[in-house]
This record gives C-alpha cells, sequence and structure tokens, in this order.
C-alpha cells in the first residue's frame, strides 16, 4: 500500500518534469529556464517524501516480523533504486536546464547504471526514454531513435513494466526524430500490450500521419477520438497544417486556421508556427515575411526559438539563402542561447555547417572579455562530424577575425586529439607552425595513447611519423610511456622502426631504454649501461626512473655500485652543484619516495646500503643529510639516523660551520673567562646529540650541569631514548623538571620515553610522564596513537601484562586516547601470544564491557577452534549474539570457520535461513585474505556466498581479482571471468579494468571492451601495487595481526615452491618465531635462507633473540658463537641478550666464557649499554661458584681501594652479586661477604657495598642477618636498626635506590611497632615530595591499622607478597 | 587497523613544510617545461610535475627549494601560459597544522 503511493508520486515527478523539458509542438523542445532552479528542491522534497513513506513502511514490518532477525535493511534495494533515480534526474535535468541538451556520453552511462542496478523502475525508463528526443542534437536522427529502442527492449528484458506513458513517449521521440513508422502498427502493439491508448497517444499519432503528409490516416485517428469522446485541442489543428502542407495542398493548410475559429480555437502561436515551417519548407520566404508580420499586428508573439524553428526548417529544405533574413529579426535573449547552440549542433549533425556558423557569427556575445572564447561546442563538434579539415580551418579563421575565438586552432586539434583523428591533427598543426605556435612533444601523446591501449604497432608508427613529417622529435617519455609498451621488447622497437622508415635519435632513445629498463628494476643493465655509455648525461633526468628501479630491486651491491659510478664518474654529474649534492639529493628522494611501512621494512637493507656507500667514500652534504633526518624520524626509523650520519661531509661542514670539536674549545675558554656559557653549550649538545654521540653528550652535560638549559635537556633525553637508555633519560627527565617544571617536550620525546621507560619495566615512571602530557596538555596527534598502540603492541609480544595493562589503563583514562579496537587489541594480543585462550577471551569480552569493543574477537574465535575448546565457543557466541546480535555472532563464526580451513562449518553457518549479505563485514575479511595472500580462504568466501540473500557477487569477485592481481595468476583472473558469466553478473568497470589489467600484465588477449579511467596516477612515480614478496614480507612483518603460524606456514608453502624471499623477510620471520621462543623452526628458516641468499645474515634484532633463546634452552656454546657472528657483522646485540648470556655463564660458574664475552665486546659496552658491574658481578658469582671465594673477594676489594678506580665506589652496585648469594643459599659465600662489606666500610669508607648487602637481606627476609651486620659494622648502635637506617640514608647521600631504603626503613618501624617514628618519616617524605611505592605505603598502613589509627591514604589492595614482588621484578629488568 | 593508521602517519608526513605550489587550469597546450619556464622566474624550481595520460588534467605541482620562492609566485596576481590564466595556490598540507615548535629551539 504504501510502495503504491511511493510508486504514484514518482511518476508524478516525472511528469513535472516532462512538462519542463518536452516540447509543446515542432522538433524543439520547449525550455523553461524560470521553472528550471525550482525543479529540483521540489523534486528533492518529492523523494524524500517518498522515503518518508519508505520508513513508515519499514517500521510497520519490523513490528510484524520482530522476532526475527531478517528485519535489519528490509527494504534496502528500494531506498536504492530510489536514490539512483534521485542521482540520475539531478544529473540529466542538470544538463537540460544548463545547455538544453544532454550530452550523449551521460545518456549512456545513466542508462548503464540503471541496467545495473538490477530491475529499473518505471520511472527511470520513462525518463530515460523521453531523453533521446531533440536533447541529443549531437546525434543523427536515425541514431537518437535507435538509442531509443535500445533503451525500450533492454529494460523490458530487465523486468520493467511499460504503461502508457511510455508508450507517448515513445511516440513523442518518433515525431522528434522524423522516424517513420506505421502508427496503426503502434496502436497494435499497445493493444498486444493491454494498454489503452489516450488522448495523448491520438494527438501524437496524428501529428505522425501529418509529418507523413498522409492526411487520411490522420482523419481516421481523428474519427477514433471523437467516437471517444475526447476534445480536439490546438496541438491536432497544428498537425494538420503541417499534414495538408506536406502532402502538398497549402491551400487547405492555410484553411485550417478558419477550421479553427469556426470550431471556437483561436490560432496560437504554435499553429502559426506550423504555417511558418511549412512555408519554408517550401522556400517561399515572402509568405514567410507576410505571416510572421501579421503575427506581429496580432497579440501573439513568436519566440527566439520559434524563429530558429524557421531557420531550420529552410536550411533542411535547401534554402540557406533565406536564412540571414530570419536572424535579423531574432531579439538574442540571454535565456536562448542554449537554443541557438543547440540548433548549431542540430545543423552540423544534419551536415550544414555553414549555416550552423553563419548562426554562430550572428550571435552577438561580448567580444571584449577575451576570456570566453564562444564557438568550442561547434568546432568540437564539427570534428565529430568529419567536417574536412580545410573547412575547418576556416571557420577558425572566420572564429578569431569575428573575436569569437582567441585560440580557435588549438581548440579544434585538441578535439581532434581526443578524437584521434591523426590526419585532422596533422592539417591543424602545419597551420599552427604556419601562424608561428610551436608544436610541442606532447601534443603527439594522445594519439599514440589510443594505438597503445589497442597495441597497434601501426598505428603507433604513423603517428611518428606524423612527428617526423611535422618536425617534432620523439623525447624520452614520448618512448617510455607511450612508444615502449606497445611492444614486447625494445629490440623490437628499434627494428620496426626501422623497418618502417621512422627516424629516431639514437641518443634519446638509449635514455628512454635506460629508463625503462631503470622503472623495471633492471639495475644489472643500468650499471653495465652506464659503464660503457659515451653519451653526454645528467643524473637529474635518471633521478625518477633509478628511484623507481632501486625500490623494485633487491640487489644492494648493485644500489651502490650504481651510485658510486654516478657519484665519481666524470660523464655523470659533474656539472654544478656537483655529486655531494647530487647524491645526497638523490638519497633524500629516494627515502621520501618510499612509505614508512616500507622504510620500516627495508631497513637492514638502507643500512646496508648507507655503508656501503660510506666504504666507497661517497658523501652528501650536512644540510640534506638533515633533511633525511627528519623524513627517518617522521617514519619512525630513527634508528637508521646514525648511518646516514656517517655519510655527511665533514670537511665543507667546517668551513661553513664549526665542528663540535670548535665549539667545545670555545666553551672552554668562556667558562675560563668566567662568561655565560649557556647558549654554546646547548648548540654544542644538540649537534653531538645530532652526530650521535650520546657519551660524549652526557658526559658534557656531567661536567657544565649548572649551564645546562631546558632545549640541551630535551636533545639529550630524545638522543638517550634513541639509544635505548631508560636509566639516563629518565635521570635527565628529572633534571629537566628541577631546571623548570613548567617546561613542555615535543609529543614525540613524551611518547619515546614512555616506550624506552615502559621497555625497561620503569612503569610507574612510564605512568608519570603519560600524567604530566595530560597535566602539561601535550597535543595528542594520530601518530601518537599509533606510537601508544606501538609501545603497547610490543610489551604485548614480550609478554609484559602488567605493562600493557597498566600503560592502557593509564593512556585511556587519562583520556590520551580513545579505547580503539586498534588501541585495545594488545590487552588481547598478550594472552593469545601465550597461548591463555581463556583469558584472551575473558578480555576482550572486558574490552566490550568498559569500552564497547571487540578488540580480536576474529583470532580468539580461530584459535579457540583450532583447540577445540567448545564451552569456550560456546561462551563467546553466547556473548556476542547477546551484545550485537545473532547475525554478528554468525558473521564471526563464519569467519573464524574459514579462517581456520573447516569449510563445511562455514558452509553451514551461511545457509542459515534468513541470514543475508552484510557488505561491511564481507570486505573486511575480502581485505584480510588479499593482505594475508590468502587464496584459498577468499576463494572459498566467494563461492560459500554464491546464494547468500543479496550479496554484491561483483564485488566479491573483484576482491578475489585483486588477490590473483598481487599474485599475478591470470589463468585464475581468467577463470573468475567466466564464472561471473555463468553466474550472469554483470560486472562493474573497475572490475572489468582490473580484470583487463591482469590479463594484459601477463600478454593475454582482452575479451571484452575495457572503460576508460577517469585519472591515473602521474607516470613519474606510480603508485604502483607492492610485487608479491613485498606482500609476503608486509604480512610477517605485521605479526600482531597473524600468528606466527600463519607466517611459517607461508614460508613452508614458498619452500615447497621454491620461492625465494628477501633477506628481510626471513630476519622478520625469524625474530617472529624467536619471540615464540620457536627456536627449531627459526634455524629452520635461518638454514634455508643462508643456503638460498648469498650471503644471508641475521639483524642486529634477530640474532638478539636467538642469542636469548639459545640461552633459555640452555645452549650456551651455540649462544655464544651467535654472539661472535653478530659483532663480526659489526650488530650492537642487545643489552639484555648479552646481560642474559653473562649471567647463564655466571650461575655455570664459567668464568672463562665471561672474560670472552668481555673481550668481544670491548669498546661496545657504551653501545650496548652494559655497565662494567655486570661483568664484575658475574665474573665474581662465577668464581663463587667454583668455590673460589677468596679469589672473588680479593678481586673486588681490589678494584675498590686501589689508586686507579674504574668504576666510582658510589656506582659500585653488588646487588646481584648478593642477591644471587643470598638465594643460592652459598652460606660460606655470604659469609665472607659480609666480612668484606664491613671492611671496605669501616676501613675505606666505602659504604655501598654494606648498603647493598644490607638492603639485600632485609629484601629477603633474613632481618636477623641484616640486624647482626648492622650490629656488627656500628658497634655503639646496638637496640635498633632504624636508626642505623636513617643514619645511613644521612651517611650515604648518592644511595641510588632511596626508594627502597625508605621501604626498608618503614619495614623496620613496623618491626619494632615504632608508630611515632613511621609517622615521621611518612611526612618528611611527604613533604619532600618523594614518590612512595605501594609497598611501603601497604606497610605504613598496616602498621597504622594495627596500632587502632585511621590511615591517611587508600591502602593498597593487594598483599604484601603481591608489591614486593612486583617491586623485585621493577628491579630485575633493571640490572 | 594498523594499515589506516600507517596510512594516517604518512599523509601526516606528507608535504608539510615544503614550498610547493600547486597549479590548475593549465591549458592542453602547455606541459611541465612550460611551466617550469614561467615559475623559474620566482626562484629554483627543484621539481615539476604534471600528471599525464595522453592529456594532463589541467593540475601540476611545482617544488621550489624555498618558501620564500614559493611566495614570490603566490604574490604575482596573474600566471598565464598560452594566453591561459593559471589557477596557483600553495599545496595545502594534507592534515595537522600549527605543528609544536620544536622546544629544542627553546631557550637561546
Amino acid at each position: 500500500m504504501k510502495y503504491f503511493s511511493l510508486r504514484c508520486l514518482c511518476h508524478w515527478v516525472v511528469r513535472i518534469w516532462e512538462q519542463c523539458i518536452s516540447a509543446g509542438a515542432g522538433l524543439m523542445y520547449r525550455f523553461l529556464p524560470c521553472h528550471g532552479p525550482t525543479l529540483i528542491p521540489f523534486i528533492t522534497n518529492c523523494v524524500s517524501f517518498c522515503r518518508g513513506l519508505l520508513s513508515q513502511a519499514r517500521l510497520h514490518s519490523i513490528a510484524a516480523e520482530k522476532k526475527n532477525y531478517l528485519q535489519e535493511e528490509p527494504t534496502s534495494s528500494h531506498r536504492r533504486n530510489a536514490s539512483q533515480f534521485d542521482w540520475a534526474l539531478m544529473r540529466l535535468d542538470n544538463s537540460v536546464r544548463r545547455t538544453g541538451r544532454i550530452p550523449k556520453t551521460l545518456l549512456q552511462k545513466v542508462f548503464d547504471n540503471t541496467c545495473h542496478s538490477g530491475s529499473p523502475g518505471g520511472n527511470q525508463a520513462l525518463l530515460l526514454l523521453r531523453s533521446c528526443g531533440s536533447l541529443l542534437p549531437e546525434l543523427k536522427l536515425s541514431e537518437r531513435t535507435e538509442f531509443a529502442h535500445k533503451i525500450w527492449d533492454e529494460l523490458q528484458k530487465l523486468g520493467t513494466v511499460y504503461d502508457v506513458s511510455h508508450y507517448n513517449a515513445l511516440l513523442k521521440v518518433y515525431l522528434q526524430n522524423d522516424h517513420k513508422f506505421s502508427p496503426t502498427d503502434f496502436l497494435a502493439r499497445m493493444e498486444k500490450g493491454n494498454i489503452q491508448p489516450n488522448r495523448v497517444t491520438y494527438q501524437r499519432l496524428i501529428a505522425a500521419y501529418c509529418n507523413m503528409g498522409d492526411i487520411e490516416g490522420a482523419s481516421t485517428i481523428l474519427g477514433f477520438m471523437k467516437t471517444k469522446d475526447l476534445p480536439v485541442t490546438e496541438a491536432v489543428f497544428s498537425a494538420l497544417v503541417t499534414g495538408h502542407a506536406r502532402s502538398g495542398d497549402m491551400e487547405n493548410a492555410e484553411n485550417i486556421l478558419t477550421v479553427m475559429k469556426e470550431a471556437g480555437i483561436e490560432p496560437g502561436p504554435d499553429t502559426y508556427l506550423a504555417l511558418l515551417n511549412a512555408y519554408a519548407e517550401k522556400g517561399d520566404i515572402d509568405h514567410v515575411k507576410q505571416t510572421l508580420e501579421k503575427v506581429e499586428k496580432s497579440d501573439l508573439y513568436l519566440m527566439d526559438r520559434d524563429l530558429l524553428q524557421i531557420i531550420l526548417s529552410f536550411s533542411k529544405a535547401g534554402y540557406p539563402q533565406y536564412v540571414p533574413e530570419i536572424l535579423e529579426k531574432i531579439t538574442y535573449e540571454r535565456r536562448y542561447i542554449p537554443d541557438t547552440m543547440n540548433l548549431i549542433l542540430l545543423l552540423v549533425t544534419e551536415k550544414l555547417e555553414d549555416t550552423a556558423l553563419q548562426i554562430l557569427l550572428a550571435c552577438p556575445i561580448s567580444r571584449e572579455s577575451s576570456q570566453n572564447d564562444f564557438g568550442s561546442f561547434f568546432l568540437r563538434h564539427c570534428v565529430t562530424m568529419n567536417t574536412p579539415a580545410e573547412k575547418l580551418k576556416d571557420y577558425c579563421k572566420k572564429l578569431k577575425e569575428a573575436q569569437l575565438h582567441t585560440s580557435p586552432l588549438q581548440f579544434t586539434l585538441q578535439c581532434a586529439l581526443v578524437a584521434q583523428k591523426l590526419d585532422l591533427a596533422k592539417v591543424l598543426m602545419k597551420a599552427l607552425k604556419e601562424e608561428g605556435f610551436p608544436i610541442r612533444t606532447h601534443y603527439f601523446w594522445p594519439l599514440l595513447v589510443g594505438h597503445q591501449k589497442e597495441k597497434n604497432v601501426q598505428g603507433i608508427v604513423e603517428v611518428l611519423k606524423g612527428m617526423h613529417e611535422i618536425g617534432v622529435t620523439p623525447d624520452q617519455e614520448t618512448y617510455v610511456n607511450y612508444v615502449f609498451p606497445c611492444f614486447d621488447s625494445i629490440k623490437s622497437v628499434r627494428a620496426v622502426l626501422q623497418e618502417n622508415g621512422c627516424p629516431h635519435d639514437d641518443n634519446v632513445f638509449s635514455q628512454a631504454e635506460l629508463r625503462s629498463k631503470a622503472v623495471n628494476g633492471n639495475l644489472d643493465y643500468i650499471l653495465s649501461f652506464l659503464e660503457s655509455n659515451t653519451l653526454p648525461f645528467s643524473f637529474s633526468s635518471l633521478r625518477g626512473s633509478l628511484i623507481l628501479g632501486f625500490r623494485r630491486s633487491m640487489n644492494i651491491n648493485l644500489w651502490s655500485k650504481i651510485t658510486e659510478l654516478l657519484y665519481k664518474d666524470g660523464r655523470y654529474c659533474q656539472e654544478p652543484p656537483g655529486p655531494t649534492e647530487a647524491v645526497g639529493y638523490f638519497l633524500y628522494n629516494l627515502i621520501d619516495s618510499m612509505s614508512d611501512s616500507e622504510v620500516q621494512a627495508k631497513e637492514e637493507r638502507l643500512r646496508q646500503y648507507f655503508h656501503q656507500l660510506k666504504e666507497m667514500n661517497v658523501k652528501i652534504p650536512e644540510n640534506i643529510y638533515r633533511g633525511i633526518r627528519n623524513l627517518l624520524d617522521s617514519y619512525h626509523v630513527p634508528e637508521l639516523i646514525k648511518d646516514v650520519n656517517i655519510l655527511v661531509e665533514r670537511e665543507k661542514t667546517d668551513s661553513r660551520k664549526p665542528s663540535s670539536s670548535d665549539l667545545e674549545s670555545k666553551l672552554e675558554k668562556l667558562k675560563a673567562e668566567n662568561q655565560p656559557i649557556g647558549d654554546i653549550l646547548k648548540q654544542l649538545i644538540v649537534m653531538l646529540c645530532s652526530e650521535e654521540n650520546m657519551q660524549k653528550a652526557l658526559e658534557l652535560k656531567a661536567k657544565y650541569e649548572s649551564d645546562m638549559v631546558v632545549g640541551g635537556y630535551a636533545a639529550l633525553i630524545n638522543l638517550c631514548c634513541r639509544h635505548d637508555n631508560a636509566e639516563d633519560a629518565l635521570n635527565l627527565k628529572r633534571e629537566f623538571d628541577r631546571l623548570d617544571s613548567s617546561a613542555v617536550l615535543d609529543t614525540g620525546k613524551y611518547v619515546r620515553l614512555v616506550k624506552v621507560l615502559g621497555k625497561h619495566g620503569k612503569l610507574q615512571d612510564a605512568i608519570n610522564i603519560l600524567k604530566e602530557m595530560k597535566e602539561k596538555d601535550v597535543p595528542v596527534k594520530d601518530a601518537t596513537v599509533l606510537s601508544f598502540f606501538h609501545i603497547l603492541n610490543g610489551a604485548a609480544l614480550r609478554g609484559e601484562t602488567e605493562t600493557v595493562k597498566q600503560l592502557h589503563e593509564a593512556i585511556v583514562t587519562l583520556g590520551l586516547a580513545k579505547p580503539s579496537t586498534a588501541l585495545s587489541s594488545p590487552l588481547v594480543t598478550l594472552y593469545l601470544e601465550k597461548d591463555d585462550l581463556p583469558a584472551a577471551l575473558e578480555s576482550t569480552i572486558d574490552c566490550y564491557e568498559k569500552y564497547k569493543i571487540l578488540p580480536r574477537i576474529h583470532d580468539v574465535l580461530c584459535k579457540l577452534i583450532e583447540k577445540g575448546e567448545t564451552e569456550l565457543i560456546q561462551k563467546a557466541m553466547d556473548f556476542v549474539s547477546q551484545e550485537q546480535g545473532e547475525m554478528t555472532m554468525l558473521y564471526d563464526l563464519f569467519f573464524a570457520f574459514l579462517q581456520t580451513g573447516n569449510y563445511k562449518e562455514a558452509k553451514k553457518i551461511i545457509e542459515t535461513p534468513g541470514i543475508r549479505a552484510r557488505p561491511t563485514r564481507l570486505q573486511w575479511f575480502c581485505d584480510r585474505c588479499i593482505a594475508n595472500n590468502q587464496v584459498e580462504t577468499l576463494e572459498k568466501l566467494v563461492e560459500l556466498t554464491q546464494k547468500l540473500f543479496e550479496c554484491d557477487r561483483d564485488q566479491l569477485y573483484y576482491s578475489l581479482l585483486k588477490l590473483y592481481k598481487v599474485n599475478d595468476d591470470w589463468q585464475k583472473a581468467d577463470a573468475v571471468w567466466n564464472k561471473m558469466q555463468e553466474e550472469n553478473i554483470i560486472p562493474r568497470e573497475k572490475t572489468l579494468r582490473l580484470l583487463a589489467e591482469i590479463l594484459r600484465n601477463n600478454n593475454q588477449e582482452v575479451p571484452f571492451d575495457v572503460p576508460e579511467l577517469w585519472y591515473e596516477e602521474e607516470k613519474d612515480c606510480p603508485t604502483s601495487l607492492p610485487s608479491p614478496v613485498e606482500v609476503n614480507l608486509q604480512i610477517m612483518s605485521s605479526h600482531f595481526l597473524f600468528s606466527f603460524i600463519d607466517a611459517f606456514n607461508i614460508f613452508l608453502t614458498a619452500k615447497k615452491q621454491n620461492i625465494v624471499f628477501d633477506n628481510e623477510t626471513y630476519a622478520r620471520l625469524i625474530n617472529l618465531l624467536l619471540m615464540k621462543d620457536n627456536s627449531t623452526q627459526a634455524m629452520q628458516v635461518k638454514d634455508f635462507a643462508e643456503t638460498h641468499i648469498k650471503g644471508f645474515t641475521l639483524n642486529d634484532a634477530a640474532n638478539s633473540l636467538l642469542i636469548i633463546t639459545q640461552v633459555r634452552r640452555d645452549y650456551l656454546k651455540d649462544a655464544l658463537t651467535t654472539l661472535k657472528t653478530a659483532l663480526d657483522l659489526d650488530q650492537i646485540p642487545s643489552r639484555l641478550a648479552v646481560t642474559r648470556l653473562i649471567q647463564a655463564c655466571a650461575l655455570k660458574g664459567d668464568t672463562e666464557s665471561i672474560h670472552d664475552i668481555q673481550k668481544l665486546v670491548n669498546g661496545l659496552e657504551d653501545s650496548i649499554g652494559l655497565s662494567r658491574m655486570v661483568f664484575i658481578n658475574n665474573i665474581a658469582l662465577a668464581q663463587i661458584k667454583n668455590n673460589n671465594i677468596d679469589v672473588a673477594i680479593e678481586s673486588i676489594e681490589n678494584m675498590l681501594t686501589s689508586e686507579n678506580q674504574t668504576v666510582d665506589p658510589q656506582y659500585f652496585g653488588l646487588a646481584y652479586l648478593f642477591r644471587k648469594v643470598i638465594e643460592g643459599q652459598l652460606e660460606p659465600a655470604l659469609k665472607k661477604i659480609s666480612i668484606m662489606a664491613e671492611r671496605l666500610a669501616n676501613q675505606f669508607a666505602v659504604y655501598k657495598p654494606v648498603t647493598d648487602l644490607f638492603l639485600q637481606l632485609v629484601d629477603s627476609g633474613k632481618v636477623n642477618d641484616a640486624r647482626a651486620l648492622l650490629q656488627v659494622m656500628t658497634h655503639h648502635m646496638w637496640s635498633s636498626e632504624a636508626p642505623v637506617m636513617k643514619s645511613l640514608l644521612e651517611l650515604i647521600p648518592e644511595l641510588i635506590d632511596k626508594e627502597e631504603a625508605y621501604t626498608c626503613l618503614m619495614k623496620s618501624y613496623v618491626f619494632d611497632n615504632d608508630v611515632t617514628s613511621a609517622k615521621a618519616l611518612y611526612e618528611s617524605l611527604t613533604a619532600k615530595n618523594v614518590k612512595l611505592n605501594d609497598l611501603f605505603l601497604k606497610r605504613y598502613a598496616v602498621l597504622l591499622k594495627n596500632a587502632g589509627e585511621s590511615v591517611p591514604f587508600t591502602e593498597p589492595p593487594e598483599s604484601f607478597e603481591f608489591y614486593a614482588k612486583q617491586l623485585k621484578e621493577s628491579k630485575e629488568t633493571h640490572l | 587497523m594498523a594499515a589506516s593508521a600507517a596510512r594516517v602517519a604518512v599523509a601526516l608526513r606528507t608535504n608539510i613544510g615544503r614550498p610547493v605550489a600547486f597549479v590548475r587550469k593549465i591549458p592542453w597546450t602547455a606541459a611541465s617545461s612550460e611551466l617550469r619556464e614561467h615559475f623559474a622566474q620566482f626562484g629554483h624550481v627543484r621539481k615539476c610535475t604534471v600528471p599525464f595520460t595522453g592529456f594532463h588534467k589541467g593540475m601540476g605541482w611545482i617544488h621550489f627549494s624555498s618558501e620564500e620562492e614559493l611566495h614570490n609566485a603566490l604574490q604575482q596576481e596573474n600566471h598565464i601560459i598560452d594566453g591561459v590564466k593559471l589557477h596557483v595556490q600553495p599545496q595545502k598540507p594534507k592534515a595537522l597544522q600549527g605543528d609544536q615548535t620544536s622546544d629544542e629551539e627553546k631557550d637561546f
């Protein structure tokens, strides 16, 4: 019922539109500009009203089927139709309103779209049909009717039901197009279709008979009308005027007017126009003039459009000589300009272009403003209609003389080029040349591009010959972009050109060939060409192509060799600004042209490249280096900066800017003169930071601490973060705050601090940084949120539960970022990585309850299915279906089954009765399959959804083709083409284009017409699809999305097919496997890579991970070998890896290996971030394990008491040693160590060891031993250790871990039940703003509660053990 | 999801603070060499791109080597090539304007 009203409304809208555009009489349409602007809002209102009805209808249906989840989008297809109709109407209406005509292409497009939409409605059909008449002046009359018939038949096939309005519309089109047809047959057809003709039908049939001069026929119809008692209107009489005239009976034609008057109808303009046209067709200018005068004298008024009609009649009947007389009478009202233009077009279509020009030249267009050329439409249409070239040249001349058009020749040439008319183009170019205009090479490109599409070699040759004829030499671009793609090889181009006598410049040709090779990544060719080349050639002309070539080649050695050649060889970049600048700029452009993920993925390769360049002594200017540095920073690969830095041309730097040593001596001088040094100190520090010299920068800071300014600190903090030095970064940050608590760092520096602190377990510090970001209102951008994600994800992959949870919590509660699915996914990743599925599911559900998101639900489900966790699957499904509906749940399950290869189950799910297509979800899964290169999965998806209700099959096939494109699998793509036909799917343009591209790339014939592209990327730097290898690389590198099992499986498959990936891919896969502790698989990959890639090596990170894994598995010898290999490759292993190895050796008592390691890393300690204490502690421990306790003690004592101390006693931390000794219950050693510590304190005033020992004793609960230690140590303080602790704290101001000391002190007070002292301590600490840890607070709270006092803060909820463990863990990661 | 975030990151860095003029309404008769020639009067044109597929689409990008040169070009009211007036404007950063000033520059 409701839907019916919608249909009526739409019909009504169309009718109003029809009245606005269609003609009352004659061939021209009636155009009422005053209605135009008001039409669209009116129609829009109608349409939205219709939609209102629709949504009401939907409400009803929803109410009716409440229990059925089919309810979503029950009328989506209707709505789609309505909106498409809306769109088509708008386009056509706009065109008519602006120009009074519809271009054929637009009508074709609307028609195609209507067809693709499935079942076009009657209104759309009407719209299309009525556009096929005089609204198409650029089409021949017969073509217009053909078009109308095509639409009629096509739509009927698609199920459109025609009514009388459609038949009438078709009749109108026949009349406007002078189409000869049998009116009786037409009536019979209507009858057969059970359609009753109406008055309009009869009127138009009469007009049809009259147009043929068939009065008898017209009378028959008139008879029908009379029997049906239908009124006879002016339109009928006007038709009869035409009828009589065309039957040769002018007398009776004139008599009609009298008959009319007798019948009580006054002849109006339409009747007079019919009469005027009748005279014009006879060439009777006198009668025309007489009649016009008669009309003028009457109160009737003929409009410009009517006069134009008379002109058309004269011209078509072969009396162009009378045209000027009528033109004189035209008033040229502005609103009739489009009418005039349409007449001109129509005349050109009818091959009456001379008359058309006459009218054009008579147009009173304002000629002062040279901006608006008039007449282009005429010239264009002449070109389309194949007007002879000489005529066109003449028209151009006349238009220019009349100052209607400033550049008619250029414009006509453009039209000829668009229309691919070589001969016309040649004539026009010659004419232009004669007038002194340059003919440019790119004028020929449009011609070439046409032939290129068809691989028409002969066509290409013709154009090249034409170029020669005009005197234009093809340039490199012409060859590379337009000629070469037509041929199988460049060799064959040369041959064909020679065969056809096509001259070409060898120099240009060779350069073009080179560029073409570069674009295809053929660096071998480039190198050999550059070496043997004798032609003059500039680097800059090669740059763009070389960059593409580099990016498409894996061969770093070739990268370097080519760069070196260009840098050093006199032939290439000797002209100013010289090789340094040219190569620097090239490197900048190379990196700039890559995306950040590409640079990240190729990090190691780029590093190799830079180092090779360094060895080749290639240098770049400092300013360009800075540009590169900024790029790398913005790409999140600051690790590469130091590798580019080595290329900077220092000598030049010296002359222009002071070097760091200059600055330093200047600084010292100023200092000596007691002048302010803040400025220069900052400059120096910033410079050292840019040189990546952390050690020196830190030293300098320590030396001139009092003169440091905020800027210097900021640079230093960033440097330390870059070097993964959390300790110094944090200390610097504290000093920075002390200097100016209101100072704000860049967002990036805060984020880096959070990252480094989080990574090193300084969780609370990291959270404090986040809090500060909030407090200081540091701007958080999308990139910042992305960085947060990476921090969390990194921690999740390392399995750091607390880090992930607490940082996520802090980021979200502080409001720094929204808890998006992406940002929260690490919360789930954490457990997925540990294979703890219940926790993973719990975490996902938890996220939903907190933030209404379900991160990684798909991955969780997949794993649950893999493990067969039926109960958990049930739980997950219950939850999803309760919270997000049954349909969502079904899709989740469907995708999970597909992903895990359980196709049978997937099929059952998708065949659930009532399930319908959800385009966004399907697309999500398609994109995922494409990104993962899961061909089979995607194929299955497409297969299983064949019967899915409302499924956009074309879109699914499009995705499938995209994947085939990635794999360059044309056979499968070809099979898709057939399948689509089988399924009766009409492919969209983009699908066809993609399919054609795949086929063409593989030199296959394209079996269909390829739709043209609207816009292509610039040829200079096309954003090409990544190669399959790169795709795989991406798959593997973004491991958080994919399980390592997937990645390993890809490897195995590739291995089977003997596909070899690049270095990075393997390195990343190995990383991934190692992170998962899969060292066996990792070694398998490594072995394969080593045997298939010459010189394959693991990168720093992979080697470090390998060491850690080997240590964990107790393969210490292997780990040591790995370390050696890494160091031999000049890699910097991670501190964690080296420390773990040393510690493991120590626990084995393997002193020798530790010494070996010490020698190996000698000089690299700072780069690794390795403290000397690691060696001292572990060597001592190893010695103790070997029962060489005395040796160990002796050497420690020596180090602390000798003259030349290597480590400052206050940093001589032995906590690790003490802890291990205590933990290992090595009593004799502990005893001797205690004595040593006492002795050092008492005799040498070295308090650090005794403090460490004391703290370790307290920490491990050996309170009695601790007390004993103190008693022995401080003879006069027996009663309690609390005062001793207190004095210890005062005594040792540099005590590093005050926090722990205070905690211990509190522990002592608790032990002694000394509430007063505890209170005093708490108050003094809070007054000093000392950050108190949870263990401290817990202890104090319990003490207060036991004493019956209230607690002035929230008591930490967890147990003592929990906080003790937390504290210990955080310290462990310190070491 | 990470991919879209990465795209954002790429968009963020693209063309920030680079002196690029975006030119529209280039007549079909002119190509990059004509543009280069015209804009050379305002400064050093590092790069000039006019994407072509047969014809160009009337759009091009002129990369100057400094902001000042770009400014010079933008100052000029009329840019006319082959009798046609070009439409010249600075290339807008794709996202994010008014980046934070670097803290390292403070406290000189």
